[in-house]
This record gives C-alpha cells, structure tokens and sequence, in this order.
C-alpha cells in the first residue's frame, strides 16, 4: 500500500500586521466588537471606491524579500467575481494577473538534507467578512472584511506531510520575525489549504488532485495529509477513480470530509479593477522596505553556534523573538555566549513567564546583563545565588556588584574552605567513595550534590568538582 | 429671481435685497408647476428651506451661495433617498455625502432634489427610470435623452440654475443636446466618482448642467479637484474655467471629422452644424474636414467594457446590506435571485447577462482586454488630432428627440443614440453639448466640442463665443 509518491502543494492566506485596512481607513483590528470596524467601503455601499494602504505594498514587498521572490514592477488588481455573503461587494478586489511576487522558494532541512520550497506566487488580496452559521440564520461580522492578505502559493513540490509542516514552521517563523504577520493560526491571521494527490512512480502524471481547505492548525495540517494519502491509496488500491474535490480536516473524526466535487472550472469573471490604477514598484520602495528587514532566524541560529551556543539552544533563542531580540544586542560584546544563553533560557525566562513580562520590561539593560555573565563566569556568583538575587537584578537599576555585596552573597572561592568540606563529606560518605573506586560515576554527581547542599550552593562547581576528585584519588 | 444671471443674483444676495429661500420657494414654485414633466424622483424640500434659512445669517461669500441645484439621482446624499432610478434601492437613504455634494455644500448651494434618470443610468431616454421617464420641456411627447435625462429636463424648463448630471457614454451631453441646455463631460478624473454609484468605472464622470455656458463653468469651478477617496481622481491643479471666456477665438483651429458629418446624421442636425461651422470660419477660426479611425467601433467598445464593468459594479445589491430584499427567501440562493429578479428592470438585467457573458472564462481576453487595448489605440487618434487643432466639433447627436412611445424593444438602438457622444468617454476627454438651433419641429439641435486631455477651459472659450453669437435659440 506505501508504494505511493505523494504530490503536496499548499497555500497560505496571512493578514498583515497594517493599522488599517487595506482599501479604507477602518482600523484593522482582532477581537473587538462585531462590526465596530468598519465603514461603508467595508460595507461596499453604492458609491464608494477603494482607496489603496501603502502599508500594505510595503509589507507585501518585505514577504517577497523574505521569501526569496522576485518582485513585479508593475502590477494592477483584479475582480473575482462570485455571489457569497461573507463577501460584501460580490466581487473580491485580489490579483490575478500580475500577482506581487513569483518564482521564490523558502529552505527547510529534511531528514539533515537541505530542500527548497519553491513559490510560485505571492499575490495581495482583501480579506472577507467572518460568518457565523446559527441554526436558521448567518451572522455576518465585517471587521474582519477588508483585512490585507497576502496569499502565497508553493508549487506541488513537497512529498510528506513532514515537509508540508516544516514549510508551514518555516514560513510562519520568517514572516513573524519579519513583522509581517502574527501569523496566529489559531486567531485566523495564518490560514492553510493543502492540495494533496498521490501516484505509483515519479515518471507518472499527477494523480487526481483534492484540496484540503482551511486547516486550523499546522499539526492538523500533517494529520489532514497523512490521512487523505491513506484515504487515496485505499481507493485507487480497491481500483476506484475519484474527482477533483474539496474536503475539510474533521478535529473530531481525525479525518477530511467532503465539501464538494468541482464540476468544471470556476468561473469567476476575472478583470482588472477600474478603480484602482497600476502601481509602479520603484528601486527606492524595495530599498527602503530593505532597511526594515531584521536579522532572520537561520542568520540568527548559525550566528548563536558560532559563538558557542548549542544548537538546541540556539534554537529555543530563536524560537522567542524578543529574547533573541535580546540576544542580538549582546553578538558584538566579548561574553561567555553559552552562560549568556543559560541564563535567558533558564531563570530569566522562568522569571518572565511568571511575571508575564518580556525581557525590555525589565530593569536587565545590556550593560547589566554583560556584569551578570561576567560575575558568574569568573565565579563571583553560582546560578544557586544567582536565584535569590534574580529579583533585584531584574527590577532594580542597581549594579550587579552592589547587589551581590548587599545581599550578603559569598562565593566559597578559598581553596581550603572548600576542601574542608568535602574531606568531611568524604569521611561521611563511605559507601559512596567505595562506589566510585569500583567505577560508578553515578556516586560523583552525589557526592556533588552534597557538597551544594552543604554550602547552600555557595561554591564555584568547577572548583569543588576539581577538589572532590582529586580527594577521592588520593 | 431665477431669471436673472447668476451675477444679479449674487449682488441682490450680497445687498440683502433677496434672501435664499426667495430662491428656494421659486424654484419649489417652478418645479410644482412643471411637475408633469416628472424631472424628479425626490424632493429636498423641508431640508432646502431649513438649509435657506439657516444661510440667511451667513456671508454671502460665493458666487454659488444659496443658489438650488437639483442632482442627479445617482449621486449619494446623505439622508436624502438615492434610488439610481431602481426599484431595488427605492428605499436606499445613504449615510454619507459624495465628493461633489460635500463640495456643493461646502459653497452654501441648496439640494432641492434627485433627478430622475434611466435605472443605473443605463439607457438613453431614461424611459427605464422606475419611476416613469421625464418629458421634454419643449414638446411633452418627447424624450429628454438620458440617462440624466432628470437634470436636463429641470434645467431646460427653468425651474432653476443648476443641475449636475453623470456621463459614461454620453447621459450628459445627449439630453443637453435633446433640451436645449449646457452640459459638459469633464475629462475622466477631473472630478472625484466617490459617491457616484457606479455603472462603469472607467468611464463614469461627473458633469455641470445649465441654461448658459458661464454658469457651467463656474459649477464646474466647484466641483472638481483631486480626491483622496478616489485614485482615479487627477492631481491637475485647480483652474478657473471661466478665464478663457470672451477671448478672442480668431485663428483657433477646429476639427471635424467627416464621421460626425456623415449619413448616420439627419439632413437637418447636418445643416445646423453646417451653419456653425460658417459661423466660425466668417469669424476667422479655421475648421479642417478630417478623417479619424476607430470612431466607428465606439459603441462595440463601449458595450464591451460597460457592460463588462456593470455586471461586477452592480453585483453588490443582494439586498442583504442595505436596499430592497425580497420577502421570506427560501435561502442564500433564493435570496440573491429574487431581490434581483424583482429589484432591477429589464435593461439593467439585459446589461448584466451580457456583461457577465463578456467576462466569462476566455471571453474577458477575447473581448474585454482587445476593448481596453483598442481603446488606448483610440485615445492615440484622438491624441494625433489634438497635435494639430485645438478643439474637435460636430454635433452631438443624429437626431432630435424622438417620442416617448417610440419602440424601446431594440436593445441597439438606444446605444445608437449615443453613437457620436460614447467615443469621448472611451478617451476620457472632456465635451461639451450647447444648442445652436432648432429643428423644423421646434426641438433642439446640440452642438458638441470636444477639447484635449484636461483643456475644458478652451471648450467654454469657443462654446461661449459660438452661444454669444447664435443666441437664444427660444427667439
């Protein structure tokens, strides 16, 4: 039954993250009151016309740079005309003709290999009112009827469901990071469709093509894949035919369900927008937009391991904008990277997701943060003291030096202080030792943690480690 | 007072001699009086004297101040009913004001009322106006063109001063020509559509209609300029458009294209014409027979882009927003085909099925992008001719009005009407019609001046010499 290829494409719908809407001055906002923000253009009352948000040609250029497309120069919007409540003129002002982007590609890393996603387009297009069925009636909600869009489509270049939620990660990765989008899947900013189709070998055609529209979230977009594979396999394996369709991703039934079978082609009537002229994408607009692009995760990731950040952490950096944002003021400054990350992944976080703060709400200036590194590198201060300042450090001005002074913090740093205890926890302990001499490493971290326990976590680790071995060999 | 010219008018104002409501009532009193020639959907009146009032303390600050305008029923005001003529926005009372109203009351003009015209303005004889066509003040049995068929009629029998009217292929200039009044196509963009309900986009423009060609052109003065609602609206700097009226018209040249003189024509619109053209000639304006292509292929354009812009404009009215549902719909299809079905008239839906046919699948290639593409060819050969003269004449329609029982039940005819009128929107260049005669039946004869991208103020230059010199055409 695997003996099938599958063939992926998928599009993504993102609202960009504009103050207002695209075709008129309503605030573009989430989560307020139905139809609080809208005004007649939204409405698509008689009479009024598009005005069009430099905005949004600004952010749709950014996605192009950041999702490696080229850039049309010259480009007008088109009608798509169909009949749907949610959609309050009858015709949805999109591009068809001379989408914005085209031809770019994002890279994800599959199975350690590194595979483009290539791109076909990348067009802009308003968003459409939010409906919402009750048992005899439709309740329309237009705040969310003029929202900017930016759809992007990848060719039907992906094999599994694997590769279609690592682009999906991906993508979603580049345009939050790039204040493009919230791209909250959950909130409707970032919305998937999946085309999946299934054949015996690569030289045949594409099998029958099914759409998977609307998927949640990217896990389900995995599950719904994994399943309408199956579910084709077993029809063309029980020597069954199926048409072109469309099918929803069922939470509840972890399976896709019919919508319905496309009998011809749609129709949509599609023409160049009278109200809106062409619009000319200068050198200057790229570059300016240019200017606005931050350091992007993959630069972010392999900048982190350069500096001697695990990989791991390099990630877990990333995947917090604003720590990594952190992170970055620090690149050019000579630290102990890897205690500098410790430390924003460790306590800092735990402190911030307590407190729910972000990083910049604290008093934790780069300068301050460089001391604290420092302090703890040159043993000054172990991470068990570090616990009971963290407070101080992080909502007040004063310096790192002062609060370790004040707070009555020594670190045990005089070798024979040190020894003293551990030839104590030594003699206390003579199983453990007897453990060790018959090769338990497993008896060194115990002994270790007697030792912090006895000095409340007061000594340098690496010292007391170094002292503790050189007892037990003796 | 309503007699007067405007500059009277504005000094017994000045002078106090005359309030605005002297002008408003008069205009009401005109209006009830003519009231069979159905110039009107609604009427304005408990706001217009209010408004008078109100003006009544205020400095006279304007030569438009306090003086009624009567507009065309597809131009949105707000709290004021705007039905487009159509049953399916019979009871559609806006909440905001077009561009150009914004601007007629920010001189203190008073709205009276929205004329009546053809449903959507789609028609030429505003015979499919669901509220009854008008007549035409010089003979009842008589059309007054359209589709601001409304205006031109209100205008024509004096009921007051000014009236704005919209043209996408001629609904300005066509029923001025059939009355006996001024009305003139500004260039596309002169001034801002925000507000104008839209039948065709790219051709829709918003136009002055008047007893004399000054006061169009202080109307225009108004209402044009660039409007951030609206991106099509030009940046062209503001003019004054009367500057160039009563300057001498000596060695101006004008074209006429023999299309325009040519069998499609009656003998007798041909001979007016005729005399016009000796007229300027006796008074050293030269005027050179020309030949231009694509004029023939105007109307195919035309229907072509119209119709294919219509069906999308009007796909809007569902009934589900704002004006007229049907009752108790089955559900969301019954909902859109029968507030349709019973909202629009025949027209309007003929227009809409072969609009949506000319989009269909390959068709907007095959027919609505050549349009658009032989169009821009259009503009160039009207563009070559403006290298060399400064204006183009003829006249602006083949006949005078017809009766208004005349067969409707040809769908080309009425776009045959409009034959020599729809090339200029398909240029988007500004024209005039003003009358220069009567027909052996004592109806109108429009001459039409076509001017150059934005040159409107030549157009009145030659149009006020040639109205100057063959008079009032009722003596």
């Amino acid at each position: 039954m695997s003996n099938y290829i599958p063939t992926i494409g998928v599009e993504v719908h993102v609202e960009l993250k504009t103050n207002t809407k695209i075709f008129s001055p309503s605030v573009n906002g989430y989560g307020q009151m139905a139809n609080s923000l809208t005004n007649v253009i939204d409405l698509g009352y008689p009479g009024t016309l598009p005005t069009l948000n430099e905005e949004v040609i600004n952010l749709a250029i950014k996605a192009c740079k950041v999702l490696n497309c080229k850039i049309r120069r010259e480009m007008h919007f088109d009608r798509k005309n169909y009949f749907y409540p949610d959609n309050p003129k009858n015709y949805q002002i999109t591009q068809f003709e001379t989408p914005i982007g085209y031809d770019g590609y994002v890279e994800i890393e599959v199975n350690g290999k590194t595979k483009k996603i290539e791109i076909e387009e990348m067009h802009i297009e308003e968003d459409t009112c939010k409906s919402t069925h009750r048992k005899d009636k439709t309740l329309l909600d237009f705040n969310r009827a003029g929202v900017p869009l930016i759809e992007i489509v990848t060719k039907p270049c992906m094999e599994s469901s694997e590769e279609a939620k690592l682009y999906l990660e991906k993508l979603k990765e580049l345009l939050f990071y790039s204040d493009i989008s919230d791209c909250k899947m959950e909130e409707g900013s970032m919305r998937a469709d999946a085309n999946v189709s299934i054949r015996k070998n690569e030289s045949d055609p594409y099998g029958t093509k099914v759409e998977i529209k609307n998927i949640g979230s990217i896990s389900n977009v995995g599950l719904s894949i994994e399943k309408e594979i199956k579910r084709q396999e077993k029809l063309y394996e029980s020597g069954k035919s199926f048409k072109e369709q469309t099918r929803r991703y069922d939470d509840k039934l972890g399976d896709t369900v019919l919508m319905r079978v496309k009998e011809t082609g749609n129709d949509y009537r599609y023409f160049p927008e009278p109200d809106i002229p062409y619009v000319y994408i200068t050198d200057e607009m790229i570059s300016n937009v240019e200017k606005t692009i931050p350091m992007l995760p993959d630069e972010r990731r392999s900048k982190y391991i350069d500096l001697g950040v695990s990989p791991f952490k390099a990630n877990k950096l990333v995947n917090n904008r604003s720590l990594s944002d952190y992170f970055n003021t620090l690149l050019d400054s000579n630290i102990n990277f890897d205690i500098a990350s410790n430390l924003l992944l460790g306590d800092i976080s735990g402190y911030l997701n307590k407190e729910e703060k972000v990083i910049t709400d604290t008093t934790l200036t780069k300068e301050r943060f460089i001391d604290l590194v420092n302090n703890i590198d040159n043993n000054n201060l172990s991470s068990r003291n570090l616990k009971d300042i963290l407070s101080k450090v992080l909502e007040s001005n004063s310096s790192i030096e002062e609060i370790i002074k004040t707070s009555g913090i020594k670190n045990i740093t005089d070798d024979s202080k040190i020894r003293e205890v551990i030839v104590s926890i030594i003699n206390n302990n003579p199983d453990s030792v007897n453990d060790y001499k018959a090769g338990k490493d497993r008896a060194i971290k115990y002994l270790m943690g007697q030792v912090m326990k006895e000095t409340k976590g007061s000594v340098n680790p690496k010292m007391a480690n170094e002292i503790l071995l050189e007892e037990l060999n003796k | 007072m309503l007699d007067k010219s405007i500059k009277e008018i504005n000094e017994l104002l000045k002078s106090k001699k005359i309030k605005p409501i002297d002008l408003v009532l008069e205009a009401f009193d005109n209006i009830e009086k003519n009231k069979d020639l159905n110039a009107y959907i609604t009427l304005n009146k408990e706001e217009a004297i209010k408004k008078a009032k109100e003006l009544e303390d205020k400095e006279v600050d304007n030569i438009l101040f306090g003086l009624p305008i009567a507009i065309k029923d597809n131009i949105v005001t707000k709290d004021l009913r705007t039905t487009c003529a159509s049953h399916i926005l019979d009871n559609f009372i806006p909440i905001y004001d077009a561009t150009v109203v914004e601007k007629i009351k920010s001189k203190n003009m008073i709205i009276i009322g929205k004329t009546n015209m053809d449903e959507f303005a789609m028609g030429s004889s505003s015979r499919t106006s669901y509220f009854d066509a008008p007549k035409n003040p010089w003979n009842k049995n008589k059309i007054s063109g359209g589709s601001s068929g409304g205006s031109a009629t209100t205008i024509a029998a004096k009921d007051l001063l000014f009236a704005l009217g919209t043209d996408t292929g001629g609904s300005i200039r066509q029923p001025a020509a059939y009355t006996g009044i001024v009305g003139m196509k500004p260039t596309y963009g002169r001034v801002s559509r925000y507000g104008l309900v839209a039948f065709a986009s790219s051709l829709d423009q918003i136009g002055p209609m008047t007893r004399n060609v000054y006061e169009n052109a202080v109307l225009l003065n108004a209402i044009v300029g660039k409007d951030p609602k609206d991106l099509t609206s030009s940046n062209k700097e503001v003019e004054d458009f009367t500057r160039l009226i009563g300057k001498d018209v000596s060695n101006m040249k004008v074209a006429v294209p023999n299309y325009f003189m040519s069998d499609i024509v009656s003998d007798e619109i041909k001979e007016k014409v005729k005399d016009t053209i000796k007229l300027l000639e006796d008074n050293n304006v030269e005027v050179d027979y020309i030949d231009m292509k694509y004029l023939d292929k105007a109307v195919t354009l035309y229907q072509v882009i119209a119709m294919g812009e219509a069906s999308s404009n009007l796909a809007r009215y569902d009934g589900i927003r704002y004006g007229n549902p049907t009752d108790n719909p089955k559900d969301i299809e019954d909902l859109y085909l029968s507030t349709r079905a019973e909202g629009f008239g025949d027209e309007v839906k003929r227009r809409i099925m072969v609009g949506s046919y000319l989009l269909s699948g390959d068709n907007a290639k095959t027919y609505y992008n050549k349009a658009l593409s032989i169009r821009d060819d259009m503009k160039k050969e009207f563009s070559k001719v403006f290298e060399k003269y400064d204006l183009i004449i003829g006249p602006t329609t083949t006949t005078t009005a017809y009766n208004l029982d005349e067969d409707m039940d040809d769908p080309l005819k009425s776009f045959m009407d409009d034959v020599l009128v729809i090339p200029i929107n398909m240029a988007g260049l500004p024209a005039i019609s003003i009358p220069v005669g009567l027909s052996s039946d004592k109806m109108p004869v429009g001459l039409h001046i076509i001017g150059n991208s934005f040159d409107e103020a030549t157009i009145y230059k030659l149009a006020s010499f040639i109205e100057k010199k063959v008079g009032d055409i009722n003596e």
